[in-house]
């Protein structure tokens, strides 16, 4: 069934200071859209209005889950998340103090992922044989790396239908980097999600992408209906390849 | 001089004992304030209102303190809820707990200390049940029913507190909650519910406590006073947020006061909680376990 | 105005109050008086560091009394005058401030908080372990029957501490203003952004423990004489400890001001009701006054004249159900406490009027507030008031009403079904078991 988002016309602000201007966004199903922008540029909080953690001043968001359509501004974070919708937020923001497998039985807190809760830890363990090593071992112990494979499987093991990744890349070796966004790959194939990744690293996001937005001081600057669109882009050539 | 030996194994004894109680006092503070961050001073004052309630039922109607507890759990659970709502509402959400929560927990517990002077007098108060007096005899030794009940319900009141928290979804939320809010909201979880029924199960604890605490002494309503510092004595001591923890320093003060007050006579007993704290405070805040 | 300036302009006011006190003829009012000051200067201490820095001292009757018994030590060896004995209770409270800032401050701030709950302890057992003070049993300090000059001794003790007093509220007022005042500030505000931007906070914590400490210690310097007979019960008295916190924080903590009212008001109120009511029921109405303010008012009285606006969450169903069983209590036992005890009931019937009123309008049921005003009357009037039927009566009926009107706050019922039951047991009780009286 699908599942999609679809922003239209959303502005944001905090305090007086604006950051987000009348963005226009979709993602369908089954699709992997990349958000591209440096710095600064306001794609994390783009993530965060879809999640109800900013509320938008206008604008309108709407996520079809499993074929329902909802509306999610004003809705809490939870209800959200509740769902079928799962950020990867910047920053992973694990439970530093909690061990590697407690985080992950957290991430099935919700009522539905309960049920799963056997096979999907099953399976991020086959995923990530280095987070079943280090199931005792405290989140905030481990390394940079691990820590994006623990946050990325605790997002899966909300058994999500719409997986949000902000920044997967950040403060990552290049080869985790490609790494990381593979195995974001992977996880979308395997459990048919949809996915709408913010990324800076143009060149491996564009690996997995199949079309993405360009986001410049809070607006879409361009919109790339596919990889090769975007590959060949005069913005992209400028901001991210240096040409 | 020949060295006491069977009244030190005596006293050992009887400080592991009291020590097994000391636990089940602290369980609470070790979720409201170890888990939580919730400076809560008034925890005492809900033991002893617990002893209270205990007293009431047994002396009027005769039923055992212990069991009048266990069905005050749910109520004491309603009542912790409600006040972190207030304390909630009123406080945290303006980030004020600093300063004025912290006069606020300190108001309630002044209020009931001397609500319960106002109503019952500051006349010593005690329960009667088949195991306070008898005692069992285990090699050579004395082992007083009145201590060794309350030591063996707070092990399992232990081991009930560390079940929910490590195996159950709320209770690895509850142990969550203070470390990111808004990563639990990103589970599903709210975090204020979380806390909320956390604190409610904080306070339940007080019901079981206060029942034990009046099984094994008289208790008139500023006991609860005393018992602020060593509750918090044992949970610096043991680390905060861990049970383990907290009940080896429970069992670690037991004794060293037991033997204080053998020793050196009862009324330098109050002083080693304190003096403890302090020494922990100043030389290794972490404690014992923490995390 | 000018630190200086004010400094000599308070010294004026207190001499005039001096000067005009020598007209009255009643003693008490200079042994009422005394209790008064030295709760000023108790509350202004506290403020230095609750208030200015945001830091919460349960142990006031700790400093307080090491001040006291320091006093008694001396006078066993060697008796001296009154202003020497308050710069050593100054010092050695000063000293015993220093130290536990020193051990818990660069914690979190709620480790301070317990320290001084600690602290407390710890130092009465000592002093009850200490056989030369007198231990448990307590000391007499025979106090001279008069003073040169000054006639009796209770008025130059009153001349001490309304001295003692002007300099530390001029000197609270000082601090606010300067450098120091703005450090301690930033530290309240936000500790990690002051540090972050260098301003040297334990530095300054400690400052404000050492001072705060050695007013405190100064302010129970006097006492053994004012007392006659100090034991540890009493000098490390619980009155002490809320008192130094409730005032302050219902004048108001932000300014020097502040503990000046609120230890005006409380400190005469308690002097006038001790007369008439017990002092168990004294305490419970400070300890209701404090959790109110810091619920309706966290500015204070102050800040209830400068914003002209209460707490919001007055109107939340929970905040107001406690707020409303709360203040029930006291009506209920001043009722017992004879006619002079209800007037002192009215500020709680006042304050009831007042949350029903501002929870009545939020919900658009204003006439609500007629409940506060039926129990107010009935309070007053002579035969309902000694009645405890009718009293339960109209508890009940309020509660009926609330959950026909508006249910979230139903939850009132069963506060006072159980505090109702509660009462009648504890009454029966009373009568019916003979009390243990020793463990
Ligand atoms: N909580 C906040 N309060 C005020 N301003 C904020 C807040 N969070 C972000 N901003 C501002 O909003 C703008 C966009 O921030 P945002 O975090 O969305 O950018 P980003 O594209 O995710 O950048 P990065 O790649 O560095 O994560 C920035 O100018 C930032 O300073
Ligand atoms: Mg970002």
């Amino acid at each position: 069934m699908d599942n999609r988002i679809a922003i239209e016309g959303v502005h944001a602000a905090y305090g007086s200071v604006r950051v987000i201007e009348d963005v226009t966004l979709n993602v369908e199903s089954g699709e992997t859209v990349v958000l591209l922008g440096t710095n600064g540029n306001g794609k994390s909080t783009l993530m965060k209005c879809i999640m109800g953690i900013v509320r938008p001043s206008a604008g309108s968001i709407f996520a079809e889950i499993d074929g329902v359509r909802h509306d999610l501004v004003g809705r809490t974070t939870e209800e959200i998340v509740d769902l079928g919708i799962a950020l990867v937020p910047e920053g992973r923001r694990l439970f530093p103090k909690l061990s590697v497998e407690e985080n992950l039985l957290l991430g099935a807190y919700r009522r539905s992922a309960r049920k799963q809760i056997g096979k999907n830890l099953g399976f991020c363990f086959s995923m990530f044989p280095r987070l079943a090593e280090r199931r005792r071992q405290l989140a905030g112990s481990m390394s940079g790396g691990e820590q994006q494979m623990l946050a990325l499987a605790r997002a899966l093991m909300l058994a999500p239908r719409i997986l949000l990744v902000d920044e997967p890349s950040v403060g990552l070796a290049p080869i985790l980097v490609q790494r990381t966004i593979e195995s974001i790959q992977e996880l979308k194939e395997r459990y048919q999600l949809t996915v709408l990744m913010a990324e800076q690293n143009f060149s491996q996001a564009i690996r997995i992408a199949d079309r993405g937005y360009v986001i410049v001081h809070g607006k879409i600057a361009f919109e790339g209906r596919s990889a090769d669109e975007l590959n060949n882009n005069d913005l992209i050539r400028k901001f991210y390849l240096g040409m | 001089m020949n060295f006491p030996v069977e009244l030190f194994i005596n006293s050992m004894i009887a400080g592991l004992l009291l020590g097994g109680f000391y636990a089940a006092v602290t369980s609470g503070i070790s979720i409201s304030f170890g888990i939580l961050d919730i400076v809560n001073i008034a925890h005492p004052a809900f033991i002893i209102l617990g002893s209270y309630i205990a007293y009431i039922l047994n002396t009027r109607f005769g039923f055992d303190p212990v069991l009048v507890s266990i069905v005050m759990l749910p109520v004491f659970y309603w009542l912790g809820a409600a006040v972190y709502q207030v304390y909630y509402l009123s406080f945290e959400q303006r980030g004020q707990e600093a300063l004025r929560g912290l006069a606020f927990f300190f108001g309630l517990l002044f209020v009931t200390e001397v609500g319960l002077i106002l109503v019952f007098g500051v006349d010593y108060r005690y329960v009667q049940a088949p195991y306070i007096g008898p005692s069992i005899r285990l090699a050579g030794f004395d082992l007083p029913l009145r201590m060794l009940v309350p030591f063996l319900l707070s092990l399992l009141l232990f081991a009930v507190l560390q079940l929910i928290l490590t195996r159950s979804f709320i209770g690895r939320a509850i142990m969550a909650v203070s470390q990111d809010p808004l990563a639990l909201r990103l589970m599903a979880a709210d975090p204020i519910r979380i806390k909320r029924a956390a604190f409610g199960l904080s306070i339940a604890t007080a019901a079981l406590a206060g029942a034990l605490l009046i099984v094994i002494q008289p208790v008139e309503p500023s006991v609860g006073r005393e018992y602020i510092g060593r509750v918090f004595a044992i949970c610096v001591l043991g680390g905060l947020g861990s049970l383990p923890g907290t009940l080896i320093a429970a069992m670690l003060l037991g004794v060293v006061e037991s033997l204080t007050s053998t020793f050196y006579g009862p009324s330098w007993a109050p002083a080693v909680a304190f003096g403890l704290l302090l020494l922990t405070l100043a030389f290794r805040p972490s404690g014992i376990l923490g995390r | 105005m000018r630190s200086p300036v004010f400094f000599v302009v308070a010294l004026v006011v207190g001499a005039v109050v001096f000067a005009a006190s020598r007209y009255v003829e009643n003693e008490y009012f200079f042994f009422a008086g005394y209790v008064v000051l030295q709760f000023i200067v108790l509350a202004t201490a506290w403020n230095i560091l609750g208030g200015y820095c945001g830091y919460v001292n349960f142990g006031s009757a700790a400093f307080f009394a090491l001040g006291a018994y320091a006093t008694v030590t001396i006078h066993k060896l060697y008796p001296m005058p009154i202003p020497v004995l308050m710069l050593v209770g100054g010092v050695v409270s000063g000293i015993v401030g220093f130290a536990t800032g020193y051990l818990t401050l660069r914690l979190r701030g709620a480790f301070f908080a317990i320290a001084t709950l600690a602290l407390a302890v710890v130092l009465q057992t000592l002093i009850i372990n200490w056989d030369f003070v007198g231990g448990a049993r307590g000391a007499y300090v025979i106090r001279p029957n008069s003073f040169p000059l000054l006639g009796s001794y209770i008025q130059y003790l009153f001349g001490m501490m309304l001295l003692l007093t002007v300099i530390s509220v001029a000197g609270a007022r000082a601090i606010e203003r300067s450098r120091l005042g703005y450090g301690f500030a930033t530290i309240r505000d936000d500790e990690l952004a002051a540090e972050a931007s260098g301003v040297p906070t334990l530095r300054l914590k400690l400052i404000a423990t050492t001072i705060s400490g050695a007013l405190m210690g100064m302010a129970g310097a006097p006492f053994p004489y004012y007392i006659g007979y100090v034991e540890p019960g009493t000098a490390f008295g619980l009155a002490y400890a809320v008192n130094s916190i409730a005032m302050p924080m219902i004048g108001g903590t932000t300014s020097w001001i502040g503990p000046v009212i609120g230890a005006i008001l409380l400190g005469t109120v308690q002097q006038v009701a001790t007369v008439t009511i017990s002092s168990a029921v004294n305490l419970l109405i400070v300890g209701i006054l404090l959790v109110d303010f810091v619920i309706i008012a966290p500015n204070g009285i102050v800040g209830l004249v400068r914003d002209r606006r209460i707490g919001s969450t007055t109107v939340e169903p929970t905040v107001f159900v406690l707020l409303y069983v709360l203040n029930l209590l006291p009506t209920i036992f001043l009722a017992k406490q004879g006619q002079a005890a209800q007037s002192i009931g009215l500020v709680f019937w006042a304050i009831l009027f007042f949350v029903t009123y501002a929870r009545g309008r939020m919900i658009g049921r204003v006439w609500l507030m007629v409940f506060p005003w039926i129990g107010a009357g009935l309070s007053l009037v002579p035969v309902t008031s000694e009645t405890p039927v009718v009293s339960t009566v109209v508890l009940w009926s309020q509660g009926v009403a609330w959950l026909a009107i508006d249910p979230p706050t139903a939850v009132l019922i069963v506060s006072l079904v159980i505090q109702v039951i509660g009462m009648i047991y504890g009454a029966a009780l009373e009568r019916r078991t003979p009390a243990m009286t020793t463990p």
